[in-house]
């Protein structure tokens, strides 16, 4: 399924060439960690049309860093950033991201975040309405749409969340740990209704994830990073059959999958160790390093 | 336990409000036994009170008051709610501003009055620009409190959409900050009237000061009367109008405890 999908489309969306960053701090005195840290280096990669692909990798791998790169919130000191083969210098409405905190307007209800990205389109309010209807169905949200931010879930909060990103019509969804902060079994419908709500729009998605089975479960290739400094240590691509049901997760292709993805993480040495929360999820987690920002 | 939403409506009306019915019944009678002028009964000040509507001096000196305090209020939010926005968002001018607006905030507006009754003169334009003076600070320090407190995971929400400058300030910082704005704008609109009727004792053509003072310089105990019971009517309504319209444009907040 992925490579008919890469042959039918091979129109690249996002492009990245030697893309590095590195961060200048302040020089204060009597402090031994001023001066520069790298947070990324060489990152290549080049995702196209249509194409799910992950970004895993323990925290302080650069992996959000990377994808704010994307979205232009953050500028990079190395190398280039392409969409649609033009390079990126700033925020766009071509790319949507979902972040990890409910970045939901609290004083706009649910169709007026929806409405959000289209009020700055300058669509006109009827259109405006109509599209964010749309969009609001297409998360199964309808009869909140009158509500305020507050009065949601937080699962319902995301749905909301990418519909507001659909809604403004990007050619890419970026994902910054967005299902990170719900439930364990919210989680896993949103997956669902996430994978089914990519395959009808056909956007391209790059999803970030410390979560292993998370970023194989949803994506056509994973790329595996690591952090000091961060970067793309190898890109495995899941050829695992669409559409994906939990069930998937026990087969054997799939444990083999996560075998490998663990391995890369594990021959990172003791930077890398394995966080297993209270609710039985496994995290990973660098090493507490100092590092100033 | 007790259904629905507590206590019946008449039953809260009757607590909130039978302490004042008292004291008014009490104003009532109690003056007709013991003669005194400097208290008279509440029914000779409501006939007075009625005279003056009647013979339109209450009228002018209101419209003269709320006109002058009106004016001088518009211009402190404005002003109050653009500086305070910059002091919130930029460091730097908070820096720099700080320290002025603490001194400006801590001197007495009354202290004052005869430096702007030289500049300006003893007409409306100095009582508009006390007003002004004493009103900006709440709502300038309220806003910049407000714009301080804005969630940066919002910005760059609506950054990521491709909003900036006077966008990223129309569409999210003013509303985000709007609490702040509206909760330091209802403190700065009960001021402004304190502030008037202060000034317009001083020294006016009309106004609602002026007229308490020059009732109690003449021994008209009860025209003095019904000048203060208009401004306590008009500072409860006012009041109670900036509530309803704060609750109004604050309904997306969660609110821990019910109205």
């Amino acid at each position: 399924m992925p490579e008919s999908k890469e042959f039918q489309e091979n129109a690249c969306r996002i492009k990245a060439e030697d893309v590095g960053l590195v961060y200048h701090s302040k020089h204060r005195k009597n402090d031994p960690n001023a001066g520069s840290f790298r947070a990324l280096q060489h990152v290549n990669i080049s995702v196209g049309a249509g194409e799910f692909l992950s970004l895993v990798g323990p925290s302080g791998c650069g992996k959000s860093t990377f994808l704010y790169i994307l979205s232009g919130l953050q500028r990079l000191s190395e190398g280039t950033a392409w969409i649609n083969g033009t390079p990126i210098t700033g925020p766009a409405l071509d790319r949507g991201i979902i972040m990890q905190a409910y970045a939901l307007f609290p004083w706009r209800t649910v169709r007026k975040n929806v409405e959000f990205g289209l009020e700055v389109k300058r669509i006109s309010k009827k259109d405006r309405r109509a599209i964010a209807e749309q969009f609001i169905e297409l998360v199964g949200l309808s009869e909140f749409a009158d509500r305020y931010p507050y009065e949601l879930s937080g699962g319902m909060k995301q749905r909301i969340a990418i519909a507001r990103a659909l809604a403004y019509d990007p050619d890419v969804l970026l994902m910054d740990e967005p299902f990170a902060a719900v439930d364990e079994q919210t989680r896993g419908l949103l997956h669902e209704e996430l994978l089914r709500i990519w395959e009808k729009t056909n956007k391209t998605i790059i999803f970030v994830t410390h979560s292993i089975d998370e970023s194989i479960f949803l994506a056509d290739r994973v790329a595996v990073m690591t952090p000091c400094p961060g970067k793309i240590k190898e890109i495995l691509q899941i050829d695992l059959p669409r559409p994906r049901t939990p069930a998937i997760k026990s087969s054997s292709e799939f444990g083999a999958y996560r075998n490998r993805v663990w391995q890369l993480l594990q021959n990172e040495g003791e930077r890398t160790e394995e966080v297993i929360t209270l609710d039985g999820r496994k995290h990973l987690s660098t090493v507490p390093q100092e590092v100033s920002i | 336990m007790r259904e629905g939403k507590g206590p019946h409506l008449l039953l809260r009306l009757y607590r909130k409000t039978i302490v004042i019915i008292v004291l008014l019944v009490l104003w009532w009678i109690l003056p007709q036994f013991i003669e005194s002028m400097y208290f008279p009964p509440l029914g000779v000040i409501l006939a007075e009170f009625r005279r003056n509507i009647e013979n339109g001096e209450l009228l002018i000196n209101l419209y003269t008051s709320l006109r002058v305090s009106i004016i001088g209020l518009a211009v402190a939010e404005v002003l109050g709610i653009s500086i305070g926005a910059l002091i919130g968002w930029f460091k730097r001018v908070d820096r720099y501003l700080n320290a002025l607006f603490q001194v400006m905030r801590c001197t007495s507006i009354l202290a004052l009055l005869p430096l702007f009754v030289l500049l300006f003169g003893a007409g409306e334009l100095s009582k508009i620009i006390i007003i002004a003076w004493a009103t900006i600070f709440p709502t300038m320090i309220n806003t910049a409190q407000g714009v301080r407190n804005l969630e940066p995971v919002l910005v760059r929400s609506a950054r990521s959409m491709g909003v900036r400058g006077v966008g990223l300030f129309l569409k999210i910082i003013l509303p985000s900050a709007s609490p702040y704005i509206l909760a330091g704008f209802r403190l700065s609109a009960s001021i402004s009237l304190l502030v008037l009727v202060a000034a317009e004792m001083l020294g006016a053509a009309h106004g609602l000061g002026l007229m308490i003072n020059d009732a109690s310089r003449n021994f008209q105990v009860t025209r003095m009367y019904v000048g203060m019971l208009t401004i306590m009517i008009l500072g409860v309504v006012l009041n109670a109008a900036l509530v309803w319209l704060e609750r109004r444009l604050t309904v997306w907040q969660e609110r821990a405890v019910s109205a």
